[in-house]
């Protein structure tokens, strides 16, 4: 979804060098790259190390022709859009690329508007395609790891405690000591809070991934958020013997968005950062608005991230378990989930992390406009 | 004679069920919680039958005792010995990993599934342990 992604490249081919020029011209007026070739064998190296969006291919060229331009060019990437030029008498000849392949044909003479017009109609085919096809490999990948982890990840507490109750209740039969009894059920506690908090989690995701923050984007002040989560979990801190410390400017930090989904992000990033800390250790949220954006960074002073795993941090399930970090109870869905928030919001999160020192979580966010912003942009009334 | 169950399980309170369902009913239990620490455990407590959870950490790490058992060496011994496979998921290997080498290890009846059903469990352990003891 990157927009501001380098512009797609085109490839022009054709012996014409008047035909070359003005295509050139065109398309580069368009804001996209190009590339021009007077034949067909150089034409086709350029397209294998360029892996252009589309290319404009004369039909009638001396050497490789342009028939077999299109079928070589797919074969280098069946992705890529061609459009052959043709003259009156081959419009039998551009039936038949099109047959092999060809995305459209522009029978000569044709107009600066006909070429910009098919150029953006063939790109966006293209990124239309590629989405799709990006969709449907995310959506394989999603629900195999789905159907693998809900099994594992809900069936193993359920498990863990209907056996528990299984064998308490056959073991009650040859009189069962009361101390056993009261460690099991409270072990049984834990593990349905544990369920609970994975079914939570799940449907945070599932809100989120079903576009709950695009429907509802209201003003939210991330101060008062954040105030409010690290009020919260004082007890918790308190207990883990953590010190929470914010420092974010008063009336600036208001970002669009969801207020559930903002909360659920920074409640990640904080239970975390206590979480993960060390005892006398603490937590300090700091931040303000930046160049259009609020940035707001959550730091730990804890055993810090080892560099190997910092990579898969943010994937679903994805849960270091290495000595000398600290085994906690947890979904491995926290920083996906936040991930997938940030993304959504239009902003971005990364991680600094230093052995023996801490880890610092930094959220990018747009800041909030007021709607009469978008108005000037010619948006709307 | 007392028979020695090794029950490796990264979830410690299957574990603890089960470990202590298994010393009521008169064996004795030896615990690991990962494949690893399995193996090691297999050679010093030398085990008359084991109890292999197959979905730890990762989806490979029960069929690594497997396959060490099967094939190392220093496992030669406990070659023939009972492993019952226990998953929390309804599927046998054999449909999961098509392409291990394996589950032809597994015995159909040697296939548990998560709660364990008590009385069988019981059962089959039984009769496990003597042929196990039979075939030494």
């Amino acid at each position: 979804m990157s927009e501001s992604a380098a512009p797609e490249a085109v490839v022009v081919i054709d012996d014409d060098y008047a035909m070359r020029l003005s295509c050139a011209k065109i398309v580069s007026k368009m804001g996209l790259r190009v590339e021009v070739f007077e034949d067909g064998a150089r034409g086709l190296e350029a397209v294998a190390a360029l892996k252009p969006g589309l290319v404009v291919v004369d039909l009638k060229m001396p050497g490789i022709s342009g028939l077999e331009v299109v079928s070589r060019v797919h074969e280098i990437d069946p992705q890529i859009i061609m459009v052959v030029i043709t003259g009156y008498a081959t419009i039998d000849t551009a039936v038949e690329a099109m047959k092999s392949g060809a995305y459209d044909f522009l029978p000569k003479p044709f107009s600066p508007d006909e070429l910009r017009l098919i150029v953006n109609r063939g790109l966006e085919r293209r990124r239309l395609a590629l989405e799709s096809q990006r969709g449907e490999v995310e959506r394989a990948l999603l629900k195999r790891t789905f159907v693998t982890f809900v099994s594992h990840q809900l069936r193993s507490p359920l498990a863990a405690i209907h056996q528990y109750l299984d064998v308490l209740q056959r073991l009650d039969e040859a009189g069962d000591s009361p101390a056993r009894r009261r460690e099991w059920i409270g072990r049984c506690l834990k593990r349905t809070e544990e369920l609970q908090s994975l079914i939570a989690d799940w449907l945070t995701l599932a809100r989120v991934e079903g576009g709950a923050l695009l429907k509802e984007r209201v003003e939210v002040d991330l101060k008062s958020t954040i105030v409010n989560i690290l009020e919260n979990y004082r007890a918790m801190a308190a207990a883990e013997d953590v010190a929470l410390e914010v420092s974010l400017p008063e009336g600036e930090t208001r970002v669009r968005g969801d207020r559930t989904c903002v909360s659920v992000l920074f409640d990640n990033l904080i239970t975390n950062a206590i979480k993960y800390n060390r005892r006398g250790g603490k937590v300090t949220v700091s931040g303000g608005f930046c160049d259009g954006e609020i940035v707001i960074a959550v730091g730990d002073t804890g055993v810090g991230i080892p560099e190997k795993y910092r990579p898969f941090l943010f994937d679903e399930f994805f849960r270091i378990k290495d000595s000398g970090v600290k085994r906690t109870e947890g979904t491995g869905l926290g920083l996906h989930i936040s991930k997938r928030i940030v993304s959504e919001m239009g902003g971005s999160i990364e991680v600094e992390s230093q052995a023996g020192i801490g880890s610092t979580f930094r959220v990018r966010l747009p800041a909030w406009r007021e709607p009469a912003d978008d108005a000037e942009m010619g948006g709307w009334e | 004679m007392c028979a020695k169950v090794l029950l490796i399980d990264d979830d410690r309170d299957f574990r603890t069920s089960v470990k202590s369902l298994l010393e009521s009913s008169g064996y004795q239990v030896a615990e690991a919680d990962s494949g690893h620490a399995g193996l090691l455990k297999v050679l010093e407590y030398k085990p008359h039958v084991i109890v292999l959870d197959i979905m730890m950490e990762s989806s490979t790490e029960g069929y690594g005792v497997t396959y060490a058992l099967k094939y190392l060496d220093e496992y030669a011994e406990f070659r023939g010995i009972p492993v019952f496979m226990v998953s929390s998921i309804k599927e046998s290997p054999d449909e999961r990993f098509p392409m291990s080498a394996e589950v032809e290890m597994i015995r159909p009846d040697r296939y548990l599934t998560k709660p364990l059903d008590i009385p069988r469990f019981l059962q089959l352990l039984e009769k496990a342990v003597a042929s196990g003891v039979a075939t030494d």
